[in-house]
């Protein structure tokens, strides 16, 4: 075993004794991963934050797995005290994406929350408020869903603009349609 | 007149999203009595660009010149990030002369957020000099970076495996010069700034973060260190060369604007100062680690999650591959995010109207990071 890992390795033990199901992995120095259910999540995180010494929420990102048809959440949490970056990983049911917030322990878990509800569509259970942040109105597929096609999206909502795919002078599009006269230059003559 | 006195009525203010002295543009809603602040709420989305999904349907090379974007006063740490993600995925090595270079850019990407933060937090005091000072100032890093990369503002200059040339001939004694003239500069910035009554009579005892409170509510960076919390990721978890070179650790007590000004003020100095030490160590060997066809590059399966001390605070990226052409999911952790929404609604409970702006500021609220 690499000697440099000692804290790490310490810490896949604490873990796996207070919780036998967490599937601890060291990826490098200051890196581990664990692999958890949804069940408990709120109290394995807790542990973390208050008996391990996680007190840094760095962010919460979702990963959509379209093939397996599961999100994946990703709690990043960074120890002060061991300079120890842990990513607890969380496989949930595609179409029936729910979890319980964590906002009772970070408050900006919160906007992270409301953030994954409004872009992927998850679900979490206990969040104040769970409202748009970014988009407004939004009430197509969530956008950072995989299936959702942006291409299409695009092509449906916006105009795109008569001149440019046949190379058409864009000065006489605007021109017949707002009737504007063009103004005369010289090079025209 | 009686009445009005004694009994005030609640009412709401929209400010924004157009605001003095912040880069972007956000709206904060808030409930007023007189002009005490009850409540604050923000309301973010005038900037959303869809950058994470945007990657999504991009190469990895292609990623480069949108990560920039992310954040427009300090966009360094964002390439930094991706390449040193796409790194960890990959296992390349980086010569140690580029890490130097990469060193040497976000150093410089620091001074220019600083100045620009200079601008910001006096400009929102009504204090205008200072703006144009250090604005002109930055020009100068701007001109170098111009030099080095091409581009003034965005560089995509950091990119897997390296940087993208070499430092021109002469560069490093114009870099010398540069910072020479930064530092005399500082001294006319604590005469107009710093030491100035006005100033220091709007920023001491205000927009006070709680510091029992500031790790669990997520404060980093500057504001984190104006608790006097000495974090960094510089030091906690050292990227790039940062683990041989000298430079303090700066802290303030205080928990105020203040504080937080006094902390980017000694920064700046401690960057001059490892700016100095990277030129004077920079080793010489090649800049380059090549990867393969940026048409063809498949990145591993895996994922990494890689942190910058930006000028604001912990910048983060997390990045998963699938072993596609694309990367499956770019997530970008902007100390924005944290600042300028859950704290930013906090620290403006109680707060005087005129302060908004002010402490929106110190807290480096960036909005184009909050949306991506």
């Amino acid at each position: 075993m690499d000697s440099k890992l000692i804290k790490e390795q310490e810490i896949k033990r604490n873990i796996n004794n207070a919780f036998r199901s967490a599937e601890v992995t060291v990826v490098r120095r200051r890196r581990i991963s664990v692999r958890f259910r949804a069940g408990i999540l709120p109290a394995f995180i807790s542990y973390l934050k208050e008996y391990m010494g996680f007190v840094h929420l760095v962010m919460i990102s979702c990963v959509d797995w379209l093939e397996d048809n599961q999100f994946e959440l990703v709690y990043h949490l960074w120890s002060y005290e061991e300079h120890i970056h842990a990513m607890i990983k969380i496989r949930l049911d595609r179409d029936n994406a729910q979890i319980k917030s964590l906002s009772s322990l970070w408050p900006h878990a919160e906007t992270y929350e409301r953030e994954i509800h409004e872009m992927f569509g998850v679900d979490f259970e206990g969040h104040p408020g769970l409202t748009d942040l970014i988009l407004e109105d939004w009430s197509d597929l969530p956008p950072m869903r995989r299936d959702f096609d942006t291409r299409a999206f695009v092509a449906e909502t916006f105009e795109w603009r008569k001149g440019r795919e046949d190379a058409q002078d864009v000065r006489q599009t605007i021109s017949a349609r707002y009737g504007e006269t063009i103004p005369e230059f010289k090079k025209d003559k | 007149m009686a009445a009005l006195l004694t009994k005030e009525k609640e009412t709401t203010l929209y400010l924004g999203p157009q605001h003095p002295g912040i880069t972007g543009n956000m709206m904060v809603e808030l409930k007023l009595t007189g002009d005490t602040i009850q409540r604050a709420k923000t309301h973010v989305g005038y900037l959303h660009r869809a950058f994470e999904k945007l990657m999504e349907e991009r190469l990895w090379m292609q990623c480069f010149p949108i990560v920039c974007r992310i954040c427009v006063p300090e966009p360094d740490p964002n390439e930094e990030n991706l390449a040193r993600a796409i790194e960890e995925i990959e296992g390349r090595e980086v010569p140690e002369r580029a890490q130097y270079i990469r060193v040497l850019m976000l150093e410089l990407a620091r001074i220019t957020a600083y100045l620009m933060w200079m601008g910001g937090q006096s400009g929102s005091m009504g204090l205008y000099t200072m703006p144009q000072w250090s604005i002109g100032d930055r020009d100068y890093i701007l001109d170098l970076f111009e030099e080095l990369t091409g581009g003034r503002v965005y560089h995509m200059y950091i990119w897997a495996g390296g940087v993208r040339r070499d430092l021109p001939v002469g560069f490093k004694d114009r870099v010398r010069k540069v910072m020479d003239y930064i530092e005399s500069r500082l001294v006319d910035y604590d005469r107009l700034l710093f030491e100035n009554a006005i100033f220091l009579k709007r920023a001491q005892g205000i927009g006070i973060i709680d510091k029992e409170k500031a790790l669990e509510w997520g404060v980093v960076g500057p504001p984190l260190r104006g608790c006097g919390i000495a974090h960094d990721v510089r030091k906690d978890e050292p990227y790039e060369v940062y683990d041989q070179l000298d430079f303090e650790l700066i802290t303030h007590e205080g928990n105020d604007v203040y504080s937080r000004a006094m902390v980017r003020r000694k920064e700046i100095e401690q960057s001059i100062h490892i700016i100095r030490q990277v030129l004077d160590k920079m080793p010489s060997g090649p800049i380059h680690n090549p990867g393969p066809n940026p048409l063809k590059w498949k990145v591993p399966a895996g994922d990494a999650y890689v942190r910058t001390e930006s000028a604001r605070g912990e910048f983060g990226y997390y990045v998963v591959s699938d072993g596609s052409l694309k990367p499956r999911r770019v997530h970008v952790r902007g100390p924005a995010y944290v600042h300028g929404i859950a704290l930013l609604e906090h620290l403006l409970q109680g707060a005087n109207v005129a302060d908004v702006s002010f402490i929106m500021n110190s807290l480096g609220t960036c909005p184009p990071e909050i949306e991506r």
